[in-house]
């Protein structure tokens, strides 16, 4: 009994319990941060990774891509069908894209996706922003620009945009969202907003010429706030021109003049991942891969070449297991190659070869190599960090409990056993450790949560603060979640580090006689 | 010299302590025996090894040779359990230096010897009574009004009878005392004494260690220890 009640009176009355608390709450909150954070940064970039892409890819890495995927979606469908789910072919290529209302030009990198099937493999349906006020309305085929205007005296969208945007209200369930919505639904240009459409005179029309959507990159052409609002300056369905230079399946620009593709602004993404974000621009597979002169051209020889893509994405069906789907795929690949017999160009044979299946984690590989650098780094200097922890509050509790060994010994000398006295300080340990955790917990997950807030409040104070640069960390947001199993295991080792650090002098202190313990000054 | 039907026995102790290198032996074969209500008084010059002697006879310090037998039972052949419990239930100890627990109140300080050996549960139960019989016993050594204070914020005096109040709560069969008046003036040590004699008359074994003759004059029986062993005086 005389252990939880000293083990109370301890923690209630010593200064020095209060600085063992403090310290086991800074270092568990310390740790915290940096796990959470850290640990936070490498889990959102591998799960953003397989969400910009798919299960599988089917690659070259060469710019004027390669050939016969049609053949071959079709072929694996037939082979492969038990575990292939759907499939999406894209083009990635390069460009200059201009804004003409206001001669904004950017370089980007132009992805042409096919909008019925690419969403189907990866999460790009969840980045776009006006389809989710406006489900349904965004679109890469041809399309007028929306104007807003009165009708009956009220501002209005054309009635497809109501329609569409009464079925989001309808669907959403968060009504903070609506909420705000409601407070600025949309801004009319030239006014920036979250939302922006241009007025017309004649009231709410579809008007202009009839060009391809475009979905561009959130960041390409919009400004992101300290606050994590993005403002946007184009009214959707700006005019955008995006600049080409075609490739020969040899990988020569093709003709003396670059391509030029007129569209509309259809929407603006954001995954989330400041280097795409910063960079791309969405089109239609077709038209880009018209433009580009990808499809099928007429040959010097009569006859026409086979139309190419650079990436095959394949989600797969699911529970399959990633890499044995790679395998079996790639002896479907190496099977269909041999199917084309003679078919092929030289040319074309060249790049077939270069293909290569490839899980999203393969493909990423690049995107992530930097990183896992860092994570290397990051680990060694945690795993520094962590022993240092443990090893100070250990140090803590052996100097507590060395400043305790003349109690131990009048505590013997009264009666108490070897066993009680280590109990005790165990039991006193364990308090200021659970105590400390508990603290550390709280402190630490506040400041994760609030990581963001605290960083906007910095810059606020001076800009110079900024510790968390988009540009350079990949994520727009620095990671804020708080996972239980780090909270508990790190709580865990503090409370086990306290623990033992208290044991050992305790122990030691309990072993010998009360005689020798009462003389300890 | 010794009777073995004493109730505490020193047997023949030898204790030696290292000086550096030199070993200074301060026990010689020392032998002490104690009878049921006895009151009993160890002089000596001081570093002549009264204090080592009475530590070894309440089991706090182990001899090299010779033993101590208390009720017939070997202190120091027996297991630490057994040990442990002979200080707790045995045998009372009141030291020089007092050796109250800071953090605690007095009335805890008193209570603490009561605590050891309860469970949780056990304590919940007993806590009550342990309460009353501790309140009565500060009552009895003139504490009362203290209970709350700390040791801190007590006298010299106050602390000893604090610490006697502790030896005492387990009703051991003996109070072991090593110098309980040595840092007193000589009122108060008075005052102590006149405590220990009372406890006595009502039947309390006592083996006091002091070097004041006075004091002694008060024992029932007065040995001397020079070198290294018991003269009876
Ligand atoms: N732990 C120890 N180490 C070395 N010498 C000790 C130790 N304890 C006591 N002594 C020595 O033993 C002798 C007897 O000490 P003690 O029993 O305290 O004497 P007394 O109580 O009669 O004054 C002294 O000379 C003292 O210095
Ligand atoms: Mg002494």
């Amino acid at each position: 009994m005389y252990k939880w009640f000293f083990a109370w009176r301890y923690l209630h009355t010593r200064l020095i319990a209060l600085f063992g608390i403090i310290s086991v709450t800074l270092c568990v909150a310390m740790v915290l941060i940096v796990l959470s954070v850290m640990g936070g940064f490498l889990d959102t970039l591998r799960e953003r990774a397989r969400g910009l892409l798919a299960d599988l890819v089917l690659d070259a890495g060469l710019l004027q891509g390669w050939p016969y995927y049609e053949e071959f979606d079709a072929y694996l469908q037939g082979q492969a069908s038990d575990i292939v789910g759907t499939t999406s072919p894209v083009i990635h290529n390069y460009g200059i894209l201009r804004v003409p209302s206001s001669n904004y030009t950017k370089p980007v990198q132009v992805a042409g996706i096919k909008l019925d099937s690419y969403p189907k493999v990866n999460d790009f349906r969840r980045s776009l922003h006006y389809e989710k006020y406006y489900p349904g309305s965004t679109t890469l085929a041809p399309q007028r620009q929306p104007f807003a205007g009165f009708h009956d005296d009220k501002l209005v969208l054309p009635e497809a945009l109501q329609e569409a945007n009464a079925r989001w209200r309808a669907d959403e369930k968060d009504s903070k969202a609506i909420k705000e919505f409601d407070a600025l639904p949309y801004a009319l240009a030239p006014s920036p907003g979250p939302r922006v459409y241009e007025a017309h005179p004649d009231g709410p029309v579809y008007d202009g010429d009839e060009w391809p959507g475009i979905i561009v990159g959130n960041d390409v052409i919009n400004r992101r706030e300290s606050d994590g609002s993005t403002l946007r300056f184009f009214p959707r369905g700006s005019l955008m021109v995006l600049t080409l230079v075609p490739i020969t399946p040899a990988g020569n620009p093709l003709g003396e003049q670059p391509v030029k593709l007129f569209t509309r602004q259809a929407d603006d993404s954001r995954t989330g991942v400041y280097e795409i974000d910063s960079r791309c621009v969405y089109v239609d597979f077709d038209m880009l891969q018209h433009a580009l002169a990808m499809d099928a051209q007429p040959h010097a020889d009569g006859g026409f070449t086979a139309p190419r893509t650079t990436q095959l994405l394949i989600a797969l069906k699911p529970g399959t297991d990633l890499h044995a789907a790679q395998a079996r795929i790639r002896g479907v690949w190496e099977q269909f190659l041999l199917s084309l017999g003679e078919r092929p160009t030289a040319d074309e044979m060249q790049a077939l070869r270069w293909v290569d299946i490839q899980t999203w984690e393969d493909m990423q590989r690049p995107f992530i190599a930097a990183v896992e650098k860092e994570k290397v780094l990051v680990t060694f200097l945690f795993a520094i960090i962590s022993v240092v922890t443990i090893v100070l509050i250990g140090c803590i509790f052996y100097m507590i409990v060395k400043n305790k060994t003349r109690d131990i010994g009048i505590l013997k000398a009264i009666g108490a056993s070897n066993r009680g006295v280590a109990t005790l300080f165990l039991v006193y340990a364990g308090a200021v450790g659970v105590v400390g955790s508990i603290l550390g917990i709280a402190i630490g997950a506040v400041f994760v949560w609030y990581i963001n807030d605290i960083q906007a409040l910095l810059i606020h104070l001076n800009p110079k603060l900024r510790v968390w640069d988009p540009s350079v960390y990949s994520f727009d947001t620095i990671p804020h979640i708080v996972k239980i199993v780090d909270a508990v295991g790190i709580a865990v080792v503090a409370v086990a580090a306290s623990i033992v650090g208290a044991l050992i002098p305790a122990r030691l202190a309990g072993k010998v006689w009360p005689v020798e313990a009462l003389r300890y000054e | 010299m010794s009777k073995p039907a004493a109730l505490l026995q020193a047997w023949s102790v030898h204790k030696t302590y290292l000086l550096g290198r030199v070993e200074v032996p301060v026990l010689r074969g020392a032998s002490l025996g104690v009878q049921r209500g006895e009151f009993v008084v160890i002089q000596g010059a001081s570093g002549s090894g009264k204090s080592t002697l009475l530590h070894i006879l309440g089991a706090l310090d182990l001899p090299e040779k010779g033993t101590v037998t208390f009720d017939g039972r070997n202190l120091f052949a027996g297991s630490p359990a057994a040990r442990e419990r002979y200080r707790n239930r045995d045998v009372g100890f009141v030291f020089q230096f007092y050796h109250l627990l800071p953090e605690l109140n007095v009335l805890e300080n008193v209570l603490v010897p009561r605590l050891t050996g309860q469970s949780f549960w056990s304590w919940q139960v007993a806590r009550g009574g342990v309460r009353r019989e501790t309140e009565a016993m500060l009552e009895r050594i003139g504490l009362a009004d203290r209970a709350k204070h700390r040791p801190a914020e007590l006298s010299g005096g106050e602390r000893q009878r604090v610490a006697i109040a502790r030896a005492l709560i387990n009703r051991p069969t003996v109070l072991l005392a090593d110098e309980p008046t040595g840092n007193l003036d000589a009122v108060i040590g008075g005052e102590i004494l006149d405590l220990l004699v009372e406890l006595n008359r009502a039947g309390q074994t006592i083996v006091m260690v002091t070097h004041d003759a006075g004091v002694a004059a008060r024992a029932h029986r007065r040995v001397v220890l020079k070198g290294g062993v018991i003269q009876e005086g």
